[in-house]
């Protein structure tokens, strides 16, 4: 057979038709098209799918390029926000848990000891809009600056110098005297951002509140409490 | 890109699983970002367009599905499509579809073209069944996401020479494919 049928036609323009699309030289208006019949059209979608996979190996071609460390944060901030008041339970399993766990209670304890000791350093009385604290650790590769503003409520870290491993989020808390410190979020993957105190929280940041880092799976602690170690603490004082 | 790998961190991103989501992130971004660098030629869109792409990532891990494609194949075309989207958006191109193909080419049987078999031939060896030129064609419109008029201007021949290039090429890589 020589001369194609009607349906023979219509079928090789289809086949033309989702080459086109998926090389990429349709216009935006065709392209809106195309994914219309997308949705509507199995065999079509079908189509595609087929010059997708058989089109891929050109891939190769694509050298790779790392992005700059700021998309990440942005699509983080796009997606999931920063602002939560409660650090969200991992779904993974964490395998050393038990271990993160037992380097809590040792942070912990290391806190409170330098929190008493600490006692004293600082103005305690209070009446001012800014609080600043500066949060370092012993041996720590990162250094913050905490600056919370209490009329926006907004707590903005700063830091000095950012170089956790990126499988790990940085997680801030408040603690206040001896009471159990209080998840105030998860700083954006780079270290850097601001983080907005849920308002049941903005009364109780006042100057002797302690700010402390700790490092947590990626999305923060999956118990409530730091489950990492505090690579970085210090006290509120009046700007 | 190790596809198992990255099937795997895909399932659990479906499942909304965010360590995944960054180690995903980690492992694809520098390919993605090539795509998008390669196609738009441009960091600070190639940035933007990265950020939508991993957008639709995370949305959309739920409709990867393990045998219908490659799962960096599947990461690569969601990459390519959004920076040819925003190429296109930028430097609008003539719309085709709704005139007439001018298809005739005794060289491809429909009835061949009807049986669909499993491939057993990959693109590169049907490349070389095409025209030096219009393999190149091919490469480019697909590597650099290069209009109609583009690719006519870049090889010097007429918009409509270029369309019939690209669509009888197409056919014959399919007739090809499944040879």
């Amino acid at each position: 057979m020589t001369t194609p049928t009607p349906e023979g036609r219509d079928f090789r323009r289809d086949e033309v038709i989702a080459g086109e699309y998926v090389l990429g030289v349709l216009s935006a208006d065709d392209r809106r098209k195309v994914e219309a019949r997308l949705a509507s059209d199995r065999n079509f979608a079908a189509m595609v799918d087929r010059w997708q996979s058989n089109l891929s190996s050109f891939d190769d071609a694509y050298d790779p390029v790392v992005p700059p460390p700021r998309t990440f944060s942005a699509i983080e901030r796009q997606l999931f926000d920063t602002l939560r008041s409660e650090p969200v339970r991992s779904r993974g399993l964490w395998h050393s848990l038990a271990l993160w766990r037992g380097l809590a209670l040792a942070s912990f304890a290391a806190l409170l000891v330098m929190g008493a000791s600490m006692a004293g350093l600082f103005e305690t009385r209070s009446t001012g809009a800014s609080l600043v604290a500066e949060l370092s650790g012993k041996g720590s590769a990162i250094d913050l600056v905490a600056r919370f503003d209490r009329a926006s409520g907004r707590l903005q870290v700063t830091p000095v110098a950012a170089s956790q491993a990126e499988q790990k989020s940085l997680e801030l808390w408040l603690i206040n005297g001896s009471n159990p410190a209080i998840s105030l979020g998860v700083l954006p993957q780079t270290g850097e951002g601001e983080i907005a105190v849920p308002s049941t929280f903005r009364s109780r940041i006042s100057a002797g509140s302690v700010l402390a880092v700790s490092v947590e799976p990626l999305g923060g602690s999956p118990t409530g409490v730091a489950t990492g170690p505090i690579i970085a603490l210090g006290k509120a004082r009046n700007l | 890109m190790i596809d198992e790998d990255i099937a795997g961190l895909l399932g659990r991103v479906s499942l909304g699983d965010r360590d995944a989501f960054a180690e995903l992130y980690r492992q694809t971004s520098p390919k993605l970002f090539g795509i998008c660098l390669r196609i738009l030629g441009n960091r600070g869109e190639a940035e933007e367009a990265l950020q939508e792409i991993y957008v639709k990532i995370w949305q959309r891990a739920g409709r990867f599905s393990q045998g219908q494609a490659a799962a960096g194949s599947w990461l690569a075309a969601i990459a390519r499509n959004q920076a040819i989207d925003f190429i296109r958006a930028r430097k609008p191109a003539a719309n085709v579809i709704d005139e007439a193909y001018d298809l005739a080419d005794p060289a491809a049987d429909p009835e061949k073209l009807a049986v669909v078999r499993a491939e057993g031939r990959r693109i590169d060896a049907c490349m070389e069944e095409l025209e030096e030129d219009r393999a190149e064609a091919v490469r480019r419109a697909y590597v650099e996401g290069l209009s109609y008029q583009e690719l006519a201007d870049v090889f010097a021949v007429p918009l409509n020479t270029m369309r019939t290039w690209l669509r009888r090429s197409l056919l014959k890589l399919r007739e090809c494919m499944e040879r």
